[in-house]
């Protein structure tokens, strides 16, 4: 399952030639566990809309994770 | 208007390990073209009579496979409460033709453009006829309005 967390950026690849990914930010995680629906602010159109993501999804995530906090 | 109110029917779905044979099965009787795709209750996808046909069919894709494979992925969804403004944006810029409708996680709807077209060319009938109206009786509520009027 796709996990994420408030403030990272994700983007969805085109599906064809020439079309450009769409890349937005995480608004909020609705989900068990940050699993989806994720509400994303698409950069595009500054709108927001809930998000299932699929396999041509990336999530990258910006900030550093509870884990990561607590192995430094 | 809510997104919600907006859904005419409860939404249809499919369970992603189920077959293609199930899904064409589950559409000719509910008589719906499009399945939202769930994997342990959460949507994972919306697969329309159409990828059957394009993506199945026509790749001779057995009956008896995962319906997962035929899928759209990737859903982009309203919540309940989203307003009209909310879900024209979302046709608009996803390149959607159906819009499925989230309480919390669970999909509890589905909009499609047509619901939205046929909502908008009843309010522009209404709209017409309040025109025509005034159009056709002028001054009907003149009088009423005579002691207010310069």
């Amino acid at each position: 399952m796709t996990r994420a967390a408030v403030g990272d950026e994700l983007i969805v690849q085109g599906h064809s030639v020439g079309e450009p990914p769409r890349v937005g930010e995480v608004l909020e995680v609705r989900g068990d566990d940050g699993g989806p629906p994720f509400r994303v602010r698409w950069d595009e159109t500054g709108r927001s809309t809930l998000l299932f993501p699929g396999a041509d999804c990336v999530i990258k995530h910006l900030k550093p994770t509870a884990e990561q906090e607590t192995s430094r | 208007m809510k997104a919600i109110e907006l859904s005419p029917r409860p939404p249809v779905t499919i369970d992603c390990s189920d077959t293609v044979h199930q899904a064409a099965v589950v559409m000719a009787k509910t008589g719906v073209g499009a399945l939202i795709v769930l994997d342990a209750g959460v949507p994972v996808g919306v697969v329309t009579d159409r990828d059957i046909v394009t993506r199945g069919v026509a790749h001779r894709h057995p009956a008896d496979a995962r319906i997962d494979g035929l899928m759209s992925m990737g859903l982009i969804a309203l919540d309940v409460g989203d307003e009209l403004e909310d879900v024209m944006h979302a046709f608009e810029h996803h390149a959607v033709r159906r819009l499925p409708v989230v309480d919390g996680s669970e999909v509890v709807g589905v909009v499609s453009l047509d619901d939205v077209i046929t909502l908008l060319v009843n309010d522009l009938a209404h709209v017409s006829k309040v025109v025509a109206a005034q159009i056709m009786f002028p001054h009907a509520n003149d009088e009423a309005a005579a002691p207010s009027r310069m």
